[in-house]
């Protein structure tokens, strides 16, 4: 990889291993991986094959035991903790199966979340959530709590504060497993259109086969190690 | 090669950010927060009026202390405390010195009234015997406003500017000695010569102050007499100055010390405040006041465990919310400030209302103040003072900043763990949780 590395995200010999008292279990072994800028792909795998734990270290929220992983150009594993947290804010946007919007701020304020932290303008940062919200169907909706919202729109506003921050890439962890398939199907709609109009960057989680059938490619992961990676057209 | 660190910019502190969180989460928890509260409202409003109300009490014993003996602030000779002897007076040099630094105008306005003093040891005679005495040379005039002697008449008067062979004697003494009013002694004292001189007195007078050390030896007689009497004409063994609030002693005293400078370093003077002069009352001060600390600060630390137990419930409720903060970019120090903020918040606005109560209170009984006696009765005394059963509380700036102050840092204190939880929780970890 060189300076001008485009992948948004490569990973090289990434090993995760958690101690659990006396015993060492690998969630990730071995993962080499490139995800490149504009990718709509899933790592899928079942229940305890790793693939939150791939996704987690991928987005800083956890250290890998050994190996590399560069994402946006930047080497995760050399950064302090500030610095993982300046990397979050600005490369990588989380979406979460159980929504994860905090309770205290309205929708609006909840997509502008991470924009305010990054220090956008009032005005700039109203503009994108609003021009979101539109192509999401939430307009209308922008003052309410998370608690007046269904699941569906709960996570069309984790959508739209995912990819508000233009980030080099969101990472959504079983999005739609909490959804009933009409939600579902809407959400991966959404996010799809914003791939291709936008070319956010997607990576799934996920044991869903409609978001493995949307997905362009599609990372099986086994054990914590990549068993098969396909590309469909 | 990936990039240098170093196209990461440095996140700023995100102060609004962080303020707007902690106020939301407070006004979320809404029960739980005036919960807390209260208990802060409570103590802060406790604490405010019962230290008024301490303060208020001390500056009573204070008062009646100093003018039961030498006042706020007393100038004497080194050797006079101990020797109680005539040749231990002021000069006439070192008293002018003293009357016109007690002119200048920012002490004038301290000072409640000046009394200059002759005081010596004497013998009190009569046919039905001797007893030893406390003499206490005054100009009537000056001593009046001073001490509390002038108020505590049993039987007669106070002394006047013309008397001449007055006495004012305790009613210990009269009674030693059987006289009554119109009765005349005789006293004797060494005099100026060195000589032992006598004097013929008669009781124009007779007090009662409560304290049976002054009621038994204590004679006030005008300085003109103990003068023609001691050869000693208008010359004091010290003055004494009574002041409108014992915070200002310190002061008044460093006052004096620099105008006295010369004759103190001479030897021919001292500055002594209340509490060298009076030590029995001041360490009863200090005891008292070491117990009402000791009561708030136990009271305090209990209200400490109950907002830490509060901030950090509020904390483990909300782990996964951390968690969820920190994926979007917070720091962990940032996470920690937001709870910092909620619990000093929270503690700013109940120790203010607390403390506003707490002046309200105080502001209500400024005027009468509490009557006690039906606790303590009408003639305690206590140190050598008379203990006055209503008390008035006494509000003091310097006292609401140190609450102020102390509350703040309760709720800083009781805040920096649950903080800590928060700033150092596993953000991967944090997501698991099930709120």
């Amino acid at each position: 990889m060189t300076d001008t590395d485009s992948a948004a995200v490569r990973t090289d010999g990434l090993w995760k291993i958690f101690q659990q008292e006396a015993e060492e279990v690998t969630a990730v072994r071995d993962v080499s991986l490139t995800i490149e800028r504009g990718e709509f792909m899933a790592l899928a795998g079942p229940s305890g094959s790793g693939k939150t734990t791939l996704l987690n270290v991928i987005g800083g929220l956890t250290r890998s035991t050994r190996g590399e992983v560069v994402v946006a150009g930047h080497e995760v594993n050399a950064m302090s903790n500030q610095e993982l947290a300046r990397l979050r804010l600005d490369e990588v946007g989380f979406i979460f199966q159980a929504y994860n919007l905090l309770p205290v701020l309205s929708a609006m304020e909840n997509a502008e979340f991470p924009m305010l932290l990054q220090g956008i303008g009032a005005e700039e940062r109203q503009a994108r959530v609003r021009d979101l919200f539109e192509r999401t169907g939430m307009s209308g909706l922008e003052d309410r709590r998370p608690g007046k919202l269904s699941g569906g729109q709960q996570q069309r506003v984790a959508v739209v504060r995912a990819v508000a921050s233009k980030p080099a890439l969101v990472l959504a962890d079983e999005p739609t497993a909490n959804l009933d398939s009409a939600s579902s199907e809407a959400l991966l709609d959404m996010m799809f259109e914003l791939n291709r109009d936008l070319g956010v960057t997607f990576v799934f989680a996920t044991h869903d086969a409609r978001v493995m059938e949307r997905s362009r490619r599609v990372v099986r992961i086994v054990d914590g190690s990549i068993d098969s990676d396909e590309t469909h057209t | 090669m990936a990039k240098t660190l170093m196209t990461l910019r440095s996140q700023p502190m995100q102060v609004g950010v962080i303020l707007m969180l902690a106020l939301r989460n407070l006004r979320r928890q809404l029960r739980r927060s005036i919960l807390t509260a209260s208990a802060m409202i409570i103590g802060g409003w406790l604490l405010l009026f019962t230290f008024s109300l301490g303060d208020g009490t001390h500056e009573t014993w204070i008062d009646s202390g100093v003018r039961m003996s030498g006042g706020h602030v007393t100038v004497e000779r080194p050797e006079f405390r101990r020797s109680r002897k005539i040749e231990d007076r002021l000069s006439a040099d070192v008293r002018s010195t003293i009357e016109r630094a007690l002119e200048a105008p920012e002490i004038a306005a301290q000072v409640v009234a000046q009394s200059a003093r002759l005081t010596i040891n004497a013998l009190a005679s009569s046919p039905a015997g001797a007893r030893p005495a406390q003499i206490i040379a005054v100009d009537p005039l000056a001593e009046a406003p001073f001490s509390m002697f002038d108020d505590q008449v049993l039987e007669g008067r106070y002394l006047e500017p013309d008397d001449r062979l007055a006495a004012y004697v305790g009613i210990g003494l009269v009674e030693s000695l059987d006289l009554r009013l119109g009765s005349r002694f005789v006293v004797q004292a060494q005099d100026t010569a060195q000589d032992i001189s006598g004097q013929l007195l008669r009781v124009v007078g007779i007090f009662q102050s409560g304290m049976p050390e002054a009621d038994q030896t204590v004679i006030h007689i005008p300085i003109q007499t103990a003068g023609d009497w001691l050869g000693s004409d208008r010359d004091v063994t010290n003055v004494g100055v009574v002041l409108a609030d014992s915070a200002t002693v310190a002061s008044v005293a460093t006052h004096l010390e620099r105008v006295l400078a010369e004759p103190i370093a001479h030897g021919d003077a001292s500055v002594l405040e209340w509490r060298e002069s009076n030590p029995a009352l001041y360490a009863a001060v200090a005891i008292d006041n070491f117990g009402n600390y000791l009561v708030y600060g136990i009271l305090f630390t209990i209200i400490a465990v109950g907002i830490v137990n509060t901030v950090l419930m509020s904390v483990l409720h909300r782990h996964r919310e951390f968690g969820v903060l920190q994926a979007l970019g917070l720091t962990p120090g940032q996470t920690g400030a937001i709870v910092l903020v909620e619990g000093l918040t929270l503690t700013a606005i109940s120790g203010v209302i607390g403390v506003s109560l707490g002046l309200l209170t105080t502001w209500y009984f400024f005027g009468d103040g509490i009557d006690f006696s039906a606790l303590i009765g009408e003639d305690m005394t206590f140190s050598g003072v008379v203990i006055d059963p209503i008390i008035v509380p006494m509000f003091r700036v310097s006292r609401l900043s140190q609450i102020l102050v102390f509350i703040l840092v309760i709720g800083a204190a009781a805040s920096i763990y649950p903080a800590r939880r928060a700033a150092t929780i596993d953000t991967a970890e944090a997501m698991k949780f099930e709120r």
